[in-house]
């Protein structure tokens, strides 16, 4: 049965109506935005305790700004309005959400929103891991207010997070790059319509020499509970001039420090061997779009 | 002047907006005032007995109206094929509708019905069932083994049936060989995935006759197993064919758990009932079976063989169900009676398991059988270093040959090779490089199979309903009505029967409708399967097309005053041979033969005869005169990735002798289908299940991969040769199962073809080419 608990199903107008009622049902209240994850959750036996949805569609939280800090993203925006973006489509610091965008079929992308996708907490998704690799940051809003957390520390389990209960998610805030920066993600799949066998989003940044300044490479899907960032690998960028040898030779440092499950989609040894290729391949990706 | 003004045109399916509107003609859109809802308690034990099963706190829950557990349903042992006379000596009859003796994870274990389908839900929760757990077995050669845990009472070693074919002197044929060939070839457990689940609505009158909505691909299969399992007289069910269903591809030919459980429900509470698998229940309901393969090879240097044997191991799961049959139609179909050679022999074991049952499945074993010979006829080419072609061309039956299996027949139509010609001209085989061709990471390469053998139908196959009917008749507008029990399961036949009996009538497609039937009121039709309906169903219908023409010339001829023999019929027109002047409407004749004797005019009543007067109406029933063989080949382009394994199907040519293609837009469609159906089966699908429960972990399409559209090549070229087989209607063979048996070796050997790495167990999954590639 769907939602054998279910007593309400609740639409807020505002923040407060949210808080009240993630107050009043505590842990048996479950967040709806685009709704496109619940199937999946239900389906699995996961929200038998589920008492109350709170659609959180009418808080205007779909906004996508632009400033010289970065992006903000409102929590309810569409991956579908995302990607129509001028500077998504464009900027090769954001390649990795571009590239990431790709995979989610359209009748996800019509309905899917950035906070149900980073929310979710679900280490096989896509556009996640594209934020991660920006730096992106989660700000979320409790009864004693905002608070942040950095994309890189939010996920804390398989479906779990650094939030607590009673507070929500709000928006998603993507530094701008202060150097020439570029991005990009990879993904290995079975079909169109599949969670990450094993996916890849990288970023790096170069000063004026050309050098290497910072890089993110993070994994998900399949190596482990939450996606990961790889600082060995990224390691083998900082302080060098990027080359495709550099990009392998981080490839297969990022293979070395997987551990991936095994399941009935795939080995854990194709798994780590996917890590090496993918990573090879978004830094190279990266690598062409810096010199765009 | 076209031969023919119907047939061979690409007539639209009426019924297309309906259905890709979710139109009410699908049986999972049937509601009845006051219908019940009914789900399945199902056993979470992949091997078990059930010491006790409480259901009283099931039967106080609100809303609660019946549930049943084993010891409320009849205990008789049954084999589910619709298509085969329940008592026939090839099953094997050992299910039970609800059994204490769990044999499978999933196996159902009570039902209940409610007034809605979460109440129903909710009480299967209440059913206190207490099971002692058996050790259970998963994999057949382990099940082999003495000492495994026995799962059927009758088989020694969990062995069903150990059939055998042999020919000739197989020793001796080896003996003649230049070089030999082995090789084993493993298939997995796939699902049709078809979109409308099973699901069947059941009602009862107070004299207990039952009315049944089901999505079946057989409603008259339905009434005689449900008859059997109820011990209830046929004539008591009524089945009611439903306009269309939303796909079956085999799955639909089996009695299934919601038929009788809903039944038994209606009886007991005197309400309709209705069952509806969730797409989980589906998965796990039937499947095609797991094979494996071992094959021996003899040939002679120039290519042909000398002796052939192979043995086959059929996991049958956890009952017999289709095993007994679908290892003979493997056996015969695709490795014994394929190609010509003087010297064979067979051996094939059915293996019961703890596993979900095997079930038809667009192909019945020949999928199985033509990945093993086709992979290794192009393992044998490489080791010969010959041409895949030549090789085929060479060991290939002729037309005009006797029929190898079927000896009261010969192949009177049958043009492989002119498959193999023009696909191979259309695909640029001469271009093929035997060397692995490609820049960077990616790698191309083209390869081909052959499905040299098939049926249109089961005539001359022991135990296996073959004939059809059809009710044709005419209406005043100058329309017919054509009432068949053949179900469209989305091949388009409600159109291309159509086509046929409009072609004998002489009127235009549009002006014939498929009409309802049921059990009750047309003749008996086998089933929807076998490839055969274009042909087998397709000549009923044209039988009954044309009495109904012969009495429409009858009565046109006492009109016109003319000989029915001097008249013909074209385009709604009746008229003299050669005097087209003298003509009448279809529409006058039919309304002249179903008016008043005597007629008032402006001049006074006037007489017609009575030889004039009387429904126009044909009716036939009747075996089809033979069962001519499709016979297909299959070119495709592969691209590799060689970092990740991936392998994308670039283009595909198939070229198929169907004989007469009396829809093109039609057949073209069931190739593109086919042709997608088997790229899931080479390269994704696979139901799996956890090692330890036998629980299946792939029960929904996040899980159960199959190829969507962005899959999918841009190119599917689809040839027809156009043989005249001269037993079809209009020249029709079958077409629907040889477009999808033989993709999965094509893209193996367009793999291999491309890397060089050989993958001899489906599905071909990136992990085994980069294994195969030394990566991983
Ligand atoms: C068929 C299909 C294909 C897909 N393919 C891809 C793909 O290729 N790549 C990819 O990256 N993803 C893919 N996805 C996943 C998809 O991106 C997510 O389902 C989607 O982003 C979730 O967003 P939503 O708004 O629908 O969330 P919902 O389903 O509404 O919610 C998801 C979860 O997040 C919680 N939640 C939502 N919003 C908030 C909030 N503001 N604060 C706190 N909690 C919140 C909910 O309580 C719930 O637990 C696919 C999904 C489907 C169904």
């Amino acid at each position: 049965m769907a939602l054998p608990k279910l007593r309400e199903f609740i639409t807020p107008a505002d923040a407060q109506g949210v808080l009240n009622a993630l107050r009043n049902y505590q842990d048996r209240a479950l967040i709806v935005a685009g709704g496109t994850f619940l199937h999946g959750l239900e389906s699995r036996g996961l929200l038998t305790h589920v008492e109350a949805l709170i659609d959180i569609q009418r808080l205007g939280l779909d906004y996508l700004e632009s400033g010289k800090d970065g992006l903000k993203l409102g929590a309810t925006a569409l991956f579908a309005d995302l990607e129509t973006m001028p500077e998504i489509r464009n900027d090769p610091w954001l390649g990795a959400i571009k590239d990431a965008l790709v995979f989610p079929p359209v009748q996800v992308k019509n309905a899917a929103t950035i906070g149900g996708s980073v929310a979710a907490s679900c280490p096989f998704f896509d556009v996640p891991i594209s934020f991660m690799c920006l730096d992106g940051v989660v700000k979320c809003r409790g009864s004693s207010g905002m608070r942040d957390i950095p994309m890189q520390e939010f996920f804390t389990g398989l479906f779990a997070n650094a939030m607590e209960n009673g507070e929500f998610m709000v928006e998603l805030a993507i530094p701008r790059p202060r150097t020439r920066s570029a991005s990009a993600f990879m993904k290995v799949e079975t079909n169109a319509n599949d969670l990450a066998i094993l996916n890849a989003a990288v970023r790096i940044d170069v000063d004026e020499s050309g050098t290497c300044s910072d890089a993110r490479v993070i994994a998900g899907g399949g190596v482990g509970e939450t996606p990961i960032r790889l600082s060995d690998a990224e390691q083998v960028l900082v302080r060098q001039r990027l080359t495709p040898e550099i990009c392998a030779r981080a490839g297969l440092s990022a293979k070395g420090s997987v551990n991936p499950i095994s399941d009935h989609r795939a080995s854990a040894a194709y798994r780590s061997e996917m890590t090496r290729v993918m990573v090879n391949r978004a830094l190279r990706q990266a690598l062409d779009r810096l010199r765009q | 002047m076209a031969k023919f003004d119907v047939v061979g045109h690409s007539v639209r399916r009426p019924d297309a907006y309906d259905k890709v509107t979710g139109g009410r003609g699908f049986p999972v859109n049937v509601t009845l005032p006051g219908m019940l809802h009914a789900r399945m308690l199902r056993s979470p034990y992949a091997h078990a007995r059930i010491r006790s099963i409480n259901a009283s706190a099931a039967e106080k829950l609100a809303g609660v109206k019946a549930v049943l557990t084993p010891g409320d349903v009849p205990q008789k042992k049954f084999s589910p094929l619709f298509f085969m006379p329940t008592e026939s000596n090839e099953l094997i009859r050992d299910l039970v509708l609800l059994s204490e003796n769990i044999r499978y994870a999933g196996q159902p274990v009570a039902a209940v019905a409610a007034s809605t389908p979460d109440i129903a839900e909710a009480a299967l929760d209440l059913i206190d069932v207490d099971y002692e757990e058996l050790t259970a077995v998963f994999d057949p050669e382990e099940a082999m083994q003495p000492g495994a845990p026995r799962i059927s009472p009758t088989a020694a070693n969990n062995i069903a049936r150990t059939p055998t074919l042999s020919r000739g002197d197989l020793e001796a044929g080896f003996r003649e060989a230049d070089e030999i060939f082995e090789g084993t070839y493993c298939t997995q457990r796939v699902h049709t995935c078809y979109m409308e689940p099973r699901v069947c609505v059941v009602d009862s009158d107070m004299q207990g006759n039952l009315t049944v909505y089901a999505s079946v691909q057989h409603i008259f299969g339905l009434r005689e197993k449900l008859a059997y399992v109820l011990s209830r007289p046929e004539s008591g069910i009524k089945v009611v064919k439903s306009p269309y269903i939303g796909g079956g591809f085999g799955s639909k030919l089996d009695l299934v758990y919601i038929e009788p459980l809903a039944a038994l429900l209606s009886l007991k509470t005197r309400r309709p009932v209705r069952m509806e698998h969730t797409r989980y229940e589906d998965f796990i309901t039937n499947a095609r079976h797991p094979m494996k393969v071992y094959l021996k090879t003899g040939v002679k240097k120039d290519g042909t063989f000398t002796a052939r044997y192979a043995k086959t191991i059929v996991d049958t799961g956890a009952y017999a169900t289709h095993g007994p049959e679908v290892i003979m139609v493997h056996a015969v179909f695709s490795f014994f009676s394929a190609y010509r050679c003087p010297h064979q022999k067979w051996d094939g074991v059915v293996v019961y398991t703890n596993n979900m049952l095997g079930g038809a499945f667009r192909g019945y074993g020949a999928p199985q059988g033509c990945w093993a010979v086709e992979s290794q006829i192009d393992e044998i080419c490489h080791g010969l270093k010959m041409d895949p072609l030549e090789f085929r061309l060479k060991n290939a039956h002729h037309e005009g040959d006797a029929h190898p299996f079927l000896k009261q027949f010969t192949l009177a139509s049958y043009r492989l090779a002119d498959c193999i010609n023009q696909g191979a001209e259309r695909i640029g085989w001469k271009n093929r490089s035997r060397t692995p061709s490609g820049a960077g990471t990616k790698r191309r390469g083209i390869g081909v199979a052959c499905h040299p053998l098939w049926v249109s139908g089961c005539v001359g196959l022991p135990d296996i309903y073959e004939h059809s009917g059809a009710i044709v008749k005419l209406n005043r507008d100058g329309t017919a009505d054509l009432a068949t029990a053949t179900i469209d399961m989305g091949t388009g036949q409600n159109t291309t029967l159509c086509q046929i009996a409009a072609e004998e009538l002489g009127i235009a497609a549009e002006s014939v409708r498929m009409s309802y039937a049921d059990t009750d009121t047309v003749p008996f039709d086998a089933p929807s399967h076998a490839s055969r309906v274009t042909y087998s169903a397709g000549n009923a219908v044209k039988a009954a097309a044309g009495e109904a023409r012969r009495r429409l010339l009858q009565v046109a001829g006492e009109m016109l005053e003319a000989d029915a023999a001097d008249l013909e019929v074209r385009k709604g027109i009746v008229q003299v041979k050669g005097s087209p002047d003298v003509n009448l409407t279809v529409a006058e004749v039919v309304s002249r033969a179903e008016s008043p004797l005597v007629q008032m005019t402006a001049a006074g009543p006037k007489v017609t005869t009575i030889k004039e007067k009387g429904s126009i109406i044909g009716v036939s029933s009747m075996a089809p005169p033979g069962n001519p063989s499709p016979c297909a080949a299959e070119f495709v382009e592969v691209e590799v990735d060689t970092e990740t394994g991936a392998v994308k199907v670039l283009r595909v040519v198939y070229a198929h002798d169907i004989g007469r293609v009396i829809n093109p837009a039609a057949a073209q469609g069931q190739v593109e289908g086919g042709v997608q159906q088997g790229i899931g089966y080479a390269l994704m699908e696979h139901l799996q299940f956890d090692p330890g429960t036998g629980a299946c972990v792939t029960g929904d399409f996040l899980d159960y991969k199959m190829p969507t559209a962005v899959e999918m090549p841009a190119e599917i070229e689809s040839i027809f040769i156009e043989s005249d087989e001269p037993t079809g209607p209009f020249g029709a063979k079958g077409l629907s199962e040889v477009c999808l048996t033989i993709p999965a070796p094509a893209i193996a050997n367009a793999i291999f073809n491309a890397v060089g790495v050989r993958v001899r167990d489906l599905p071909i999954t990136p992990e085994k080419i980069l294994a195969g590639l030394g990566k991983l």
